[in-house]
């Protein structure tokens, strides 16, 4: 069963499109929602929320209408903003334990998974403290853990990793993780730090001035491509010339030579040409594919095919 | 990994419990928060600093049915320096600036920090929440009025001579002070709301309701004495006033028909109420 799907997904401001006829159909799992600032990432989540109401269109989050069946959906769900959303002068406890209530747990039950929740995200004596005293992470910590707490199905979490240091960093990605693929609780997350997701998520959508860019299985955006970095010590440029001479198709990337495979690899033909040229050969290498790549200008401007 | 210290955070596999127990939805939702508000308006759960304003006021609201009754005590016989239909006269300055400091703690806190989209994204309506508030900022100021009620009439009962004839004689008012206290409690805390739930500010909001008291008083006063008795019904203050001597029978200070002032103080309470409302239908989060 598909835990999201949107059709024809629309939103609309004054002078801006935000979401742009969003058809999108998603299976549990993690994940990962990528996009620039603006690109519609943060509206796409709050209208799944129901915190925004689409312009047209519609959409289903685990079956419900996000619309029109609110309260349903709501007990089912959990949210971790991108910005500030605690009361510091709340203790962890009293607050997460409050907002399991409000998410319809009775209040002893409210309590148990409180405790159990904090535990999970890492923070002990601490959650006796009034927020206030907090660092980010341990902040972020209890966003988490407030998202978390009445056992949801789904958990939106907007860039969860914002303001943390790289240690704090690892730890939230390692939780996102733990939550998804241990507790079997489906996220949908969204960065715009390509090497988190990749880390992270199982599934990517990338959207785009509000528009689906792709979506597809993260695996499918790293595959090998067909394409052989040459790294030299000197004479990088004379040798792309020396292999364009002997037929191959070829291009310059800062310190590499870009060559096509075109079906079998031309390694003989590399290695020739570096001798010849008396040149020092540092490494040949099949180039993967990374996330980063669908954000930059394509890499082999002259011709060469992936 | 291993040689990472506990405070850092290190992850614990304590494994994962589902949840299988009850959900019980919004009805359990909005009591909740309901409960959670009335605490805070009382700064229960939170700091004691918090607590300092909310009770201060509602010691100061008890003065009067203090004093009444020490002097009652003392001259051993019954008294007639403060009336349960007059009360909220001597202390509707206290109503006002509990009113006009709690409600921005209630609604223009979550604001402040942000909490508006946990809440909008839980098992709550947004007119849900705006239900909660209400209720809660009604029951803290039902707090405020009834409780010095309470304590001048049973304190009234023991200082007399014959307490049980007391009782019998003035049973009649206990309904009436409990209505004029809903109606009293009810457009204070309308008022304040639709204030406070404009702004993130907590001073915006305390000022302003603060003003809106003052200010509709002054103008009101002014409106009688230049243009005619109806202008009491300008006055937040004069209304309320009518509205309880009204609901008492008795006599009203100004010169304007009992009906009226209940009826201006329902119309209050209801258009504020509706402002509330509105409000939380538009609220960004």
């Amino acid at each position: 069963m598909s835990i999201i799907v949107t059709r024809a997904l629309t939103r609309r401001y004054p002078g801006v499109t935000a979401l742009d006829a969003l058809d999108l159909e998603l299976e549990p799992g993690i994940v990962g929602l990528v996009g620039a600032n603006g690109a519609g990432k943060s509206t796409l989540i709050k209208i799944l929320l129901g915190l925004l109401e689409p312009t047209s269109g519609a959409a289903t989050m685990l079956g419900f209408n996000v619309a029109t069946q609110r309260a349903e959906l709501h007990q089912f769900v959990g949210y971790m903003p991108e910005h500030d959303c605690l009361p510091l002068d709340m203790t962890a406890t009293e607050f997460v334990a409050h907002m399991a209530q409000v998410s319809g747990l009775p209040r002893y039950a409210a309590c148990e998974r409180t405790a159990e929740t904090l535990r999970h995200v890492g923070l002990f004596e601490e959650r006796y403290r009034e927020m206030r005293g907090y660092s980010t992470g341990m902040k972020q910590r209890v966003k988490l853990a407030q998202a978390l707490v009445h056992d949801p199905r789904i958990m939106l979490l907007d860039e969860p990793t914002n303001g943390l240091d790289p240690e704090g960093r690892e730890d939230m990605l390692d939780l996102v993780r733990r939550v998804g693929t241990d507790f079997g609780i489906s996220i949908i997350m969204s960065s715009h730090l390509l090497s988190e997701i990749e880390r992270v998520c199982d599934h990517l959508v990338v959207i785009d001035a509000g528009r689906l860019v792709q979506s597809a299985p993260v695996s499918a955006f790293t595959v090998q491509t067909g394409i052989l970095a040459v790294e030299v010590d000197e004479q990088a440029d004379a040798l792309a010339r020396a292999l364009a001479d002997r037929g191959l198709r070829v291009s310059r990337r800062e310190r590499l030579v870009l060559v096509a495979m075109d079906g079998k690899a031309p390694y003989d033909t590399i290695r020739d040409s570096v001798a010849e040229l008396g040149v020092g050969l540092v490494r040949i290498q099949q180039r993967r594919q990374s996330l980063e790549d669908l954000f930059r200008p394509a890499e082999e401007p002259d011709g060469i095919a992936t | 990994m291993a040689s990472r210290p506990e405070s850092a955070g290190s992850i614990y596999d304590l494994g994962y419990r589902r949840y299988e127990g009850p959900r019980l939805g919004r009805g359990h939702a909005i009591t909740a928060l309901y409960v959670q508000s009335l605490r805070a308006a009382f700064g229960l759960g939170r700091g004691a600093s918090s607590k300092v304003v909310p009770i201060a006021l509602l010691i100061i609201a008890l003065v009067p049915a203090t004093i009444h009754l020490g002097i009652a005590a003392a001259t051993s016989s019954s008294m007639d320096i403060v009336q349960p239909e007059n009360y909220f006269a001597f202390i509707e300055i206290v109503l006002a600036l509990f009113v006009a400091a709690v409600a921005t703690e209630l609604v223009g806190r979550d604001q402040r920090n942000h909490t508006l989209p946990l809440y909008f994204s839980r098992a709550l309506k947004r007119s849900d929440y705006a239900l909660a508030k209400l209720a809660a900022l009604t029951s803290a100021m039902l707090v405020l009025t009834l409780l010095p009620e309470t304590v001048l009439f049973v304190g009234n009962a023991f200082t007399t001579n014959a307490s049980w004839e007391y009782l019998r004689d003035n049973v009649a008012a206990i309904p009436r002070i409990a209505a004029s206290a809903l109606v009293v409690s009810s457009l204070c805390a309308a008022v304040a709301l639709a204030i406070a739930a404009q702004t993130p500010r907590r001073a915006y909001a305390t000022g302003g309701t603060i003003a809106l008291f003052v200010v509709s008083s002054t103008a009101g006063g002014i409106v009688a004495v230049t243009l005619g008795r109806y202008g009491a019904l300008l006055s937040l203050l004069d209304i309320m006033r009518g509205a309880t001597l009204w609901v008492f029978g008795a006599d009203q200070e100004f010169d304007v028909a009992g009906e009226l002032m209940f009826g201006a103080s329902v119309g209050v309470t209801v258009a504020a109420t509706v402002l509330v409302f509105l409000r939380y239908r538009r609220v960004a989060a």
